[in-house]
């Protein structure tokens, strides 16, 4: 029985890292814009296509790849919010948080339907990272997702860096807390959110090249993912980043052990992603704000 | 003015007739000297033409054919595609024969997404605005069964495709028809390969939808039968992560050694190589079977690699040994057009069309009651063989559906493999080996 629970904890552990970095976007782009990015989903989806394409036509390794898919993604979503969210900066639109949900629900539906005609409407997968299994015990784990989440953790471990040792993250991080004061101090918010939704993009991207060889890629693989990272944004609190990546771990966590351990097996599956919002919802009876979540702050 | 000065000047005779008037007269004066004899003849000649005149203006108005299906999802909108390609192939070889009744058809196209309420406004979008004389299509039994209300409003024939639960000709609507499998032959037939094929424990996971539901009840009742054991599990359609469920049928004792998944959506092939990387099947020691017509799709083997080799499925077309020239044609022209072999659901949408047109030209009608007689008096012989449509009730999902369909199942024993080639294991008459399942390598 130990075996069997570490064996589902080390899972959902593998996959709570391929979470964290999907939703760390995610939380990105609110901590900074004040905008829910209802593409976020589609810009994963995007991204591992890039990773696909640039593994099957220029012959890059599938690891590089994921690097190179995400400065694709970075690119993309600069040109996103430059072409989409700079109304936002405006004054001349008063309903600024409407104004962002309609226009990135809007690109969602736009991008995954304009998949099916570019990508085509069939399931893709790149070649695996490294074929084969670690075997240890009972333990079973494929060696593509060891690679994915090792991949994952380097991404989180260099965001953090990013976020609080350099000049740019720690830009990053006084806009999120006050856009005024960033301005005084002469920061340039517009800089500022055009930076965040590129590395809320990139690191969505670079999820999507990751689990590329794990779950295939298709238009509409990013609708799943996409709920599950505004469950685990809201239950971190939105705009903090460490409270997004614990939230993923103990979602990922939670969802393997509730399928391992429901004691009618026919239905764990059905239910884990609901047993997701199920948590969620309990945290914020308890905590409104989330785990580690601020007071929300909306975009003025 | 004189009243001749203003004839004059309007171009007017004396008798106020104009050009037009006065060449008319001319001729009827000319008729009248004419033989009676040649007048007989002439009249004759001109009634003879009044036909073409009516036809010719008839013929430039289309057959209009309503298709249903996803295209986007949330819908299988990698198979709907397909059947739309077909469809349109059928439409395009039909009208470089003449059309039907001197008319061209047109087949209008509308996604429905996989989902009910767009099925439902789809049809009535086909019916009320465009005017169509017949439907076909569809891949999903839940958009279909919504669909089938709009057409039995309204009383237009629809020839339902790729959709299996049985519900949908089990109401006897007479506007409804079925020329694909239904899971009470196709599970049935599954079923029954299970018990032939001698296994002891089976695992039975579904999606957890109207599809999944209705073919696990089938299976279920073939295993109970037979007194196989077996036990049931759902999924939710969008999963695209079964480890921790796949872990946990592994952990069963006692163990199961056939692994039976009913499953069309996208999450398949990762349930597949998920399973198989886990150690669970195929394997020497667990057998898996894929239900829902990935197994056969273009991308199955870039998808699922060496997970495939040893995996069962359904193929929904004609076997390869039973093709006539009608299926080796499409077959051909499919792939040389899109570059893919066609799934037995392209093959429907295509025989639906011609299904259709065959019906309106053996009425000589477009009316609704035409067309449904048209059907259910079908003797045709499409890529899938001869369609007939049952009339009987019984039992209940029988009527209007095309018992003959084809359906076997195949065993993948190479990597890359067609599915045009992989071995046939059942039913017994088409077996193209001599076993019933061949127990994967390690």
């Amino acid at each position: 029985m130990l075996d069997y629970i570490l064996i589902q904890a080390a899972n959902g552990l593998v996959i709570g890292v391929l979470f964290a970095l999907i939703a760390t976007g995610l939380t990105i782009i609110f901590s900074i814009l004040k905008i829910v990015n209802f593409a976020h989903g589609e810009i994963y989806m995007v991204g591992g296509y890039f990773g696909y394409y640039v593994i099957t036509l220029l012959g890059v390794p599938p690891f590089p790849a994921v690097f190179v898919a995400m400065a694709l993604t970075f690119l993309f979503s600069i040109g996103i919010e430059r072409g989409l969210l700079t109304p936002l900066y405006s004054p001349s639109i008063e309903r600024k948080a409407d104004y962002g949900i309609l226009i990135t629900f809007g690109l969602s539906v736009f991008l995954r339907n304009i998949a099916i005609i570019i990508f085509g409407p069939f399931p893709l997968r790149p070649p695996s990272f490294l074929e084969g299994n670690l075997v240890i015990g009972g333990l079973i784990v494929s060696d593509d997702r060891l690679v994915a989440a090792g991949g994952g953790i380097l991404l989180l471990a260099g965001l953090i860096y990013f976020l609080n040792r350099t000049v740019w993250g720690q830009a990053l991080n006084a806009v999120s807390q006050s856009r005024e004061s960033a301005s005084i101090v002469g920061i340039n918010s517009e800089r500022m959110y055009m930076l965040a939704f590129g590395v809320g993009g990139a690191l969505a991207g670079g999820a999507g090249a990751l689990i590329a060889p794990i779950y295939s890629l298709s238009p509409s693989m990013g609708l799943v993912p996409d709920t599950q990272a505004f469950v685990i944004v809201i239950l971190g609190g939105l705009g903090s980043v460490s409270g997004t990546i614990i939230a993923a771990l103990v979602l990922g966590l939670s969802e393997n052990l509730f399928i391992a351990l429901l004691p009618d097996p026919s239905r764990g599956p059905s239910y884990a992603n609901a047993f997701g919002l199920f948590i969620m919802m309990l945290v914020l009876l308890f905590r409104p704000t989330g785990i580690f979540g601020r007071q929300h702050v909306a975009m003025d | 003015m004189t009243d001749k000065d203003n004839c004059e000047a309007s171009g007017r005779d004396a008798l106020g007739r104009d050009a037009l008037g006065r060449g008319v007269s001319r001729a009827a004066s000319a008729l009248a000297k004419l033989p009676r004899r040649d007048l007989l003849a002439l009249g004759a000649g001109a009634a003879a033409t009044l036909p073409l005149f009516g036809r010719t203006a008839r013929a430039a108005e289309p057959i209009k054919l309503g298709w249903v299906g996803p295209l986007s999802p949330p819908g299988g909108y990698a198979e709907g595609l397909l059947m739309k390609y077909a469809a349109g192939m059928a439409a395009d070889e039909i009208n470089a024969q003449g059309g039907v009744l001197g008319r061209p058809i047109e087949i209008l196209y509308q996604d429905t997404r996989g989902l009910p309420a767009e099925g439902t406004a789809a049809a009535e979008r086909l019916i009320v605005e465009d005017k169509v004389v017949a439907m076909l299509g569809e891949f999903h039994s839940s958009v279909a069964l919504a669909e089938m209300e709009v057409v039995h409003k309204y009383n237009v024939p629809i020839m339902f495709c790729d959709v299996w639960s049985q519900a949908i000709t089990a109401k006897g609507y007479p506007q409804v028809f079925r020329n694909s499998t239904t899971f009470p032959l196709l599970d049935t037939m599954i079923g029954q390969w299970i018990v032939a094929a001698g296994f002891k424990n089976v695992a039975l996971l579904c999606e957890q939808d109207d599809i999944g539901l209705a073919g696990r009840k089938i299976a279920a009742q073939v295993l109970t039968d037979n007194k196989v054991p077996f036990k049931l599990y759902t999924a939710d359609p969008q999963a695209t992560d079964f480890t921790a469920q796949i872990l946990r049928l592994k952990a069963e004792k006692p163990a199961f050694d056939f692994f039976f998944i009913l499953y069309a959506e996208a999450g398949a092939y990762p349930m597949v190589t998920e399973s198989k990387s886990l150690g669970f099947a195929p394997t020497p020691h667990t057998g898996i079977f894929l239900s829902g017509g990935d197994g056969v799709d273009p991308t199955f083997w870039k998808n699922v690699g060496n997970a495939g080799v040893g995996l069962l499925c359904e193929n929904v077309g004609l076997p390869k040994s039973g093709w006539n020239d009608k299926t080796k044609a499409f077959v051909t022209a499919f792939k040389g057009k899109y570059k893919t072999d066609p799934p037995g659901s392209a093959m429907e949408s295509y025989d639906a069309v011609f299904s259709l047109v065959e019906a309106i030209k053996s009425t000589g009608s477009t009316a609704p009651d035409a067309i449904i007689h048209g059907l259910e008096t079908l003797h045709w012989v499409g890529t899938r063989g001869l369609y007939t449509f049952s009339t009987s009730h019984t039992p209940d999902w029988a009527y209007h559906q095309f018992m003959a369909a084809p359906a076997t199942v195949l065993q993948y024993d190479q990597l890359n493999q067609s599915s045009f080639d992989a071995p046939i294991v059942w039913p017994r008459p088409l077996a193209t080996v001599s076993y019933l399942y061949k127990t994967p390598t390690a």
